[in-house]
C-alpha cells in the first residue's frame, strides 16, 4: 500500500513540473538553511567539548562591589591560588595559574614568528591534556623549556624534529623544546593556544616578583578541577568568602569568588552587575528562531501549493471514497506524498549544505565540517523528514480528505471563497515573518553603523601601532621618536603601557581631597610618554600636556573629562593623588591636565574614567606613530621599519592599524549582521517561491475570467491589476503586523547598547515598500502572461 | 434488495428549499436491472446517490440487504458501500496517475484483499472485459469505450450485488455505447442487481423495469416484458 502511495506521489510530482520545482525547491532551501543554522547551533554548544574533563573545569572569576556597581572579572591575585590550594583543598582535583594569553616572537635560526600561548603550571596540562604528539607528556618541568603546537613546529622547523632544539623568545630566554602538541581545535578557547611555557619561569621575572603577595594586583588567571564528587553549586558556596577571610582588606569591595564552569565560557559569560546575564547564547536562540521561522515559511509554502491545487484533485478524491476508501486511508496517502516531496527536498538540501559550507563557514568565522559519519545527525535528519512531512502535509491531507464524494463527482467542484481563507492567512503569515526579519537586519545595521561612527575622541586614521617586543625598547622613546620623525615616515610618536584600543589595566585604592568615605575606585591606568596626546590627535581640555620644560611632569598626570566627573573635581588642575604601588609604599602625582573622552574600549560602552600618568621609567609597551600624510603608506612603513631595524636588527617589524584594529570591535556584530542578512534573504526568497506559484494557480483558475473580461475591452494593465491587487492587499496586511512587532522586539534588544542610535521609521518604510515591490515583481510575470493569453482559448474550451 | 419508502432529501439555501426527492416509495430485488428515467432535475441523480450510500436521506426509509441503513454516519455507508456496491459514471471517472490495472485494482486494495489474489482477480475481470492487453496504459491514452470498460471492470472487480451507473453510455458513440449496455446485460444476467439512471429509451429498453420520475416522485413504473 506505501509503495502504491509513493507510486501515485512520484507521477503526480512529475505531472506538474512546475508546482513540484516550487515545492521541492522551496522547502529544500529552508531545510537546506534549517540544517546549516543546525550545525552553526551544535557547532557552538560543542565548544570545548574537546577536552574530556570539560564537565569538571573551570575558571576562577570574583564579583566585586564599587559604589553599587558589581563588576565581575577573571584576573586574579597570586595569593588566591595559595588559599585555594591550602583552604579548600577538598573541592579541587586540580589547580592551575596562567597568565593572561600574550603573544611572543618564537626565534629558530632564520625564523622569527609571532605566535600566542600561555604561561602554564604544570597542572594545567593535567586539567587540558594537550595531546602530544612527539615529545615528554609533562613538558613544563624545566624553567626554560617550551611546548609547541604542531602548526607551529611546522612553521619553525620544517621537517626538522624540534625536541631539544632552542628557541628564542622575546624576553631573549632560550627556550628548549621539550614537546609537540595537536593544534587545539577551532572550537575551543585554547584554540589560538600555540606555545606553553612555565608558569615558573613567568614568575621569576622581576616586575612580578612582588605579585606573589600582593591582593590588589588582579593580573592572572586560575584554572581548576573540581573534585570527581562534587558539583560547581557546590563549590561556589564552598569558596565564595574565599578571599574575604583570607584578606580583611579587600572587606570593602565585598569580593565574591566562584568559578564559571568551561560549559559556559562561550556562551553565557557575560555578567551584569555581577549576575550572569548571558552572552553568545543570544545568538544561538536567534539564528534557532530564524531558522525555526524559514523551514516554517517553506512549510507554509508547501501547505498553500498543496490546498490551492486540491480542485485539481478533488475528483480523484470522490472517486477514491466512491470505491471503498476510508478518510483515514487517504490521509494516509496525502502524507506520504507529503513524505516524497520532503524526503526529495532533503536530499537537495543536503546538497545545497555540502555546496554553501566553506561560504557559510568563512562567513561565520567557523570550521564546521559535514557530518556524513555522525550516526546522530543522520538519525536526527530522518525525525526532521518526518517532522518536516507532517506539519507540511497534514493541513494538506486533512484538507483535500474532507471533500464529500457526492459533491465532487460531477466535476465541477470549486472551493468557495472561505476555502481560500487560510492560503491567505498563511501568505500574510510569510510576509510578516519575512518583513520582520528584514527590519530586524536593518535595525541590526544601523545599531553597527551608529557605533561606528561614534567620534572616538582622537585621529585613528593614519596611525599605526608598534608593540614593544623586547626590554630593549626600554629608555629610548625620545630617541626612536627622534629617528622615526627624521626618516620622514612619521610626524609624531607618543608610546602607551595600554593599546590604544583595549583595556589592559585598572587601579583603585587611590586617595585624593575631597574623596568621599568609603568610595571604591577604579580607573583605567595608562602610562605614556611626552607627545602621546598629539600623536593620537586628543584634545586638551584644560590645563596642559605633559612637557620636557618641566621636570617636575615626571610625577604628572592626565586624567579624561569622565574622571573628573567621577572624581567630583570642579577645579582638578594641580591637584595631588596618591596611589599604592606593588611593592607597598606610596606615590603622590599631580593633576596637570584633562584631555578629552576617547573610546579605548567597547564602542558600545560608556566611556571609563582614565588616567594618564607619565611614563617615568620609559618601560613603554606600545610605540603609537602618525604617518606623515605627505608620503603613501606603504613609503612610510618601509621607512618606519628602516628605522626600526637600524636599532633592533635581531626584532621584526610588527604593527597594526588602529583604525583596523578598532574596526575588529564590530566584527562579532558584523557576523551576526551578515548572517541574519542572509537567512532573511532566504526567507524573502522561498515566501516569493510561494507567490509565485500562487499567482501562477490563480491566473490558470481565472483563465476564464481572464477572456472573459478582454473580450469586453479590458486592457493588459486592468488585468494586471486585478490579479495583483489581491497579493499587494495581503503583504499590506502583513506589514500592518510585522512593524510593531519588529519595533518591539528590536526596542527590547537595542536596550543593551547604552550608545545606541534610534529606530527610524524609514526602515520601516523601506522594509514594506521593498516588500510591496518584490511582491509585484513575482506576481507580475504570471499576472502579465494571462492577461495576455489569447481569450479564444480559454473560452473555448468552456 | 432495496427497499426504499418515503424517501426524502431536501437541499436549502438562505432563500429557498429544494425538494429533491419527495416521499418517493419503490422496491429493487435482487437480480433486477432497473432503469430510472426522467426530466433534468428531476431527483434521479439524487436518488442514485442514495441508493449508492454516497449521500444520507432526510426523511424516509431505506433498507438495503436487510438492514435500515437511512440513519447510518459516513463510515458505516462506506464500509457497506465498498463491500456491497459498484459505480459505473458518465464521465468514466478513472484516477490518470494511475494505469488501467492499477485503477481496476484499487477497490480490492481498499478491502484488504492481499497482492496476489488481486492480481489474479484484476487479470480476470480485465481478460473478461476484453481489455487486458491495455493494462499498462493509463486513461488518457484509451478511446472513450475502452475507459468505460475499465470503469465497469473497476465496478465488478470486487463481486459487488449492486452495480449503480450513472448515465453509462453519455460520453459514447452508440456502437461504444451498445457495447457497455451488452456488458451490464451480461453481469445482470449472471446475477449482478443493476439500477441504471438513463435519458436514453434505447439504453432503458435493456433494462427488465423502468421507474420514471419527475419533480422527486415516482411517476410511473413499467415492467419490461
Amino acid at each position: 500500500m506505501i509503495g502504491e502511495h509513493f507510486k501515485i506521489a512520484w507521477r503526480n510530482l512529475k505531472k506538474n513540473k512546475v508546482y513540484s520545482f516550487i515545492n521541492i525547491f522551496g522547502l529544500a532551501l529552508g531545510m537546506a538553511t534549517t540544517i546549516l543554522i543546525g550545525l552553526w547551533i551544535f557547532d557552538e554548544f560543542n565548544f570545548n567539548r574537546y577536552f574530556t574533563n570539560h564537565d569538571k573545569i573551570g575558571q576562577i572569576y570574583q564579583n566585586q562591589g564599587s559604589n553599587g556597581d558589581i563588576g565581575t572579572g577573571e584576573f586574579m591575585p597570586r595569593p588566591m591560588e595559595f588559599v585555594l590550594r591550602e583552604s579548600y583543598t577538598d573541592n579541587f582535583k586540580h589547580i592551575a595559574m596562567a597568565s593572561n594569553r600574550e603573544s611572543q616572537y618564537l626565534k629558530y635560526k632564520e625564523k622569527n614568528l609571532s605566535r600566542t600561548g600561555n604561561y602554564l603550571q604544570e597542572e594545567g596540562l593535567k586539567i587540558f591534556e594537550p595531546e602530544i604528539i612527539k615529545g615528554v607528556e609533562n613538558g613544563l618541568i624545566d624553567k626554560n623549556s617550551i611546548m609547541i603546537s604542531e602548526s607551529t613546529a611546522k612553521a619553525i622547523f620544517g621537517n626538522e624534529d624540534p625536541i631539544g632544539k632552542i628557541v628564542q623568545i622575546d624576553s631573549g630566554d632560550n627556550m628548549i623544546v621539550t614537546s609537540v602538541y595537536l593544534d587545539f581545535p577551532v572550537n575551543t578557547s585554547f584554540k589560538d593556544v600555540h606555545w606553553l611555557i612555565p608558569w615558573k619561569h613567568y614568575v621569576s621575572q622581576s616586575w612580578l616578583r612582588n605579585s606573589v603577595s600582593h591582593w590588589g594586583w588582579n593580573s592572572f588567571q586560575i584554572y581548576a578541577q573540581i573534585s570527581d564528587n562534587l558539583s560547581f553549586p557546590k563549590v561556589n558556596i564552598n569558596i565564595a568568602d574565599s578571599k574575604l577571610k583570607a584578606n580583611k582588606a579587600n572587606a570593602d569591595y565585598n569580593p565574591k569568588i566562584f568559578l564559571l564552569p568551561m560549559k559556559d565560557w562561550h556562551l553565557r559569560s557575560v555578567f551584569e552587575n555581577g549576575v550572569q546575564s548571558g552572552g553568545r547564547i543570544e545568538n544561538v536562540w536567534l539564528f534557532a528562531i530564524i531558522g525555526a521561522f524559514v523551514l516554517f515559511l517553506a512549510c507554509i509554502n508547501f501547505m498553500n501549493l498543496s490546498t490551492a491545487r486540491s480542485e485539481k484533485r478533488a475528483m480523484e478524491v470522490g472517486i477514491r471514497k466512491a470505491i471503498g476508501s476510508d478518510r483515514k486511508q487517504l490521509i494516509t496517502q496525502f502524507l506520504m506524498e507529503s513524505l516524497l516531496v520532503v524526503a526529495l527536498a532533503f536530499m537537495i538540501s543536503i546538497l545545497l549544505v555540502v555546496v554553501f559550507l566553506n561560504p557559510f563557514n568563512e562567513l561565520a568565522s567557523k570550521e564546521i565540517q559535514f557530518p556524513w559519519a555522525n550516526g546522530v545527525f543522520w538519525i536526527c535528519s530522518m525525525l526532521f523528514i518526518a517532522f518536516t512531512a507532517t506539519i507540511s502535509g497534514s493541513y494538506p491531507a486533512l484538507y483535500l480528505s474532507s471533500f464529500k464524494p457526492v459533491k465532487v463527482l460531477k466535476g465541477t467542484f470549486k472551493g468557495g471563497k472561505l476555502s481560500a481563507l487560510p492560503r491567505k492567512i498563511l501568505v500574510v503569515t510569510q510576509f510578516t515573518v519575512s518583513i520582520a526579519l528584514i527590519i530586524g537586519t536593518m535595525i541590526v545595521m544601523s545599531q553597527i553603523l551608529y557605533s561606528k561612527d561614534r567620534p572616538l575622541g582622537y585621529n585613528e586614521a593614519g596611525l599605526i601601532q608598534i608593540p614593544a617586543l623586547s626590554k630593549e625598547f626600554n629608555g629610548k622613546s625620545d630617541l626612536m621618536r627622534n629617528q622615526f620623525i627624521a626618516s620622514g615616515g612619521a610626524i609624531e610618536m607618543g608610546t602607551s603601557s595600554n593599546p590604544t584600543t583595549r583595556i589592559t589595566s585598572t587601579r583603585g585604592g587611590f586617595t585624593w581631597e575631597g574623596k568621599p568615605e568609603g568610595f571604591q575606585d577604579s580607573f583605567v591606568w595608562t602610562e605614556v610618554s611626552y607627545d602621546y596626546v598629539k600623536a593620537l590627535g586628543m584634545e586638551i581640555v584644560e590645563g596642559r600636556d605633559f612637557s620636557r620644560e618641566f621636570a617636575t611632569d615626571s610625577s604628572a598626570f592626565l586624567i579624561n573629562e569622565t574622571a573628573q566627573k567621577y572624581m567630583g573635581l570642579t577645579d582638578p588642575i594641580g591637584k595631588l593623588l596618591k596611589y599604592p604601588t606593588p611593592n607597598g609604599s606610596e606615590i603622590e602625582i599631580k593633576i596637570i591636565g584633562v584631555v578629552n573622552d576617547v573610546i579605548t574600549d567597547s564602542p558600545y560602552s560608556p566611556i571609563q574614567q582614565q588616567f594618564y600618568v607619565f611614563d617615568r621609567n620609559d618601560n613603554n609597551d606600545y610605540y603609537n606613530l602618525r604617518l606623515n600624510p605627505d608620503k603613501s603608506i606603504t613609503e612610510n612603513l618601509s621607512l618606519i621599519e628602516k628605522t626600526l631595524k637600524q636599532n633592533f636588527p635581531n626584532l621584526p617589524f610588527s604593527y597594526e592599524f588602529i583604525d583596523e584594529e578598532y574596526a575588529k570591535k564590530f566584527a562579532a556584530e558584523e557576523r551576526v549582521a551578515s548572517l541574519a542578512m542572509v537567512f532573511t534573504i532566504l526567507a524573502v526568497i522561498i515566501s516569493c517561491l510561494g507567490i509565485f506559484g500562487l499567482a501562477s494557480y490563480m491566473a490558470e483558475q481565472r483563465k476564464k475570467e481572464i477572456g472573459i473580461r478582454k473580450v469586453l475591452g479590458a486592457t493588459i494593465n486592468n488585468l494586471w491589476l486585478l490579479l495583483s491587487k489581491d497579493f499587494i492587499m495581503l503583504v499590506l496586511i502583513a506589514i500592518l503586523i510585522a512593524a510593531p512587532i519588529a519595533y518591539m522586539v528590536m526596542n527590547g534588544w537595542l536596550q543593551k547598547f547604552i550608545y545606541r542610535t534610534e529606530i527610524s521609521w524609514l526602515i520601516f518604510i523601506s522594509a514594506g515598500l521593498g516588500a510591496i515591490v518584490i511582491t509585484l515583481i513575482t506576481v507580475s510575470f504570471q499576472s502579465i502572461k494571462a492577461a495576455r493569453a489569447n481569450p479564444t482559448k480559454s473560452l473555448s474550451t468552456e | 434488495m432495496i427497499t426504499i419508502t418515503d424517501l426524502e432529501k431536501f437541499y436549502s439555501t438562505e432563500e429557498i428549499k429544494t425538494i429533491a426527492l419527495n416521499k418517493l416509495s419503490f422496491k429493487v430485488n435482487q437480480g433486477e436491472f432497473v432503469a430510472i428515467m426522467g426530466p433534468s432535475g428531476c431527483g434521479k441523480s439524487t436518488l442514485l446517490n442514495i441508493l449508492g450510500l454516497l449521500d444520507d436521506p432526510d426523511g424516509g426509509s431505506f433498507v438495503f440487504n436487510g438492514e435500515e441503513v437511512s440513519k447510518y454516519g459516513e463510515r458505516q455507508r462506506a464500509n457497506l458501500r465498498k463491500h456491497n456496491v459498484g459505480f459505473v459514471f458518465q464521465s468514466f471517472n478513472l484516477i490518470d496517475e494511475l494505469t488501467v490495472f492499477e485503477n481496476v485494482e484499487l477497490p480490492l486494495i481498499y478491502t484488504g484483499v492481499k497482492p496476489d489474489e488481486r492480481k489474479k482477480r484484476v487479470e480476470e475481470v480485465l481478460e473478461k472485459m476484453q481489455i487486458m492487453h491495455r493494462s499498462k496504459h493509463f486513461p488518457q491514452q484509451l478511446s472513450g469505450g475502452q475507459q468505460q470498460r475499465v470503469a465497469v471492470a473497476r465496478a465488478v472487480v470486487n463481486n459487488p450485488k449492486l452495480i449503480l451507473a450513472d448515465e453509462p453510455t453519455g460520453n459514447l458513440d452508440s456502437s461504444n455505447g451498445n457495447e457497455v449496455m451488452n456488458l451490464l446485460t451480461e453481469l445482470n444476467t449472471a446475477g449482478t442487481t443493476i439500477i441504471m439512471v438513463t435519458h436514453s429509451e434505447h439504453d432503458a429498453k435493456y433494462s427488465n423495469r423502468i421507474i420514471r420520475m419527475i419533480d422527486g416522485q415516482k411517476v410511473t413504473e413499467n415492467v419490461l416484458v
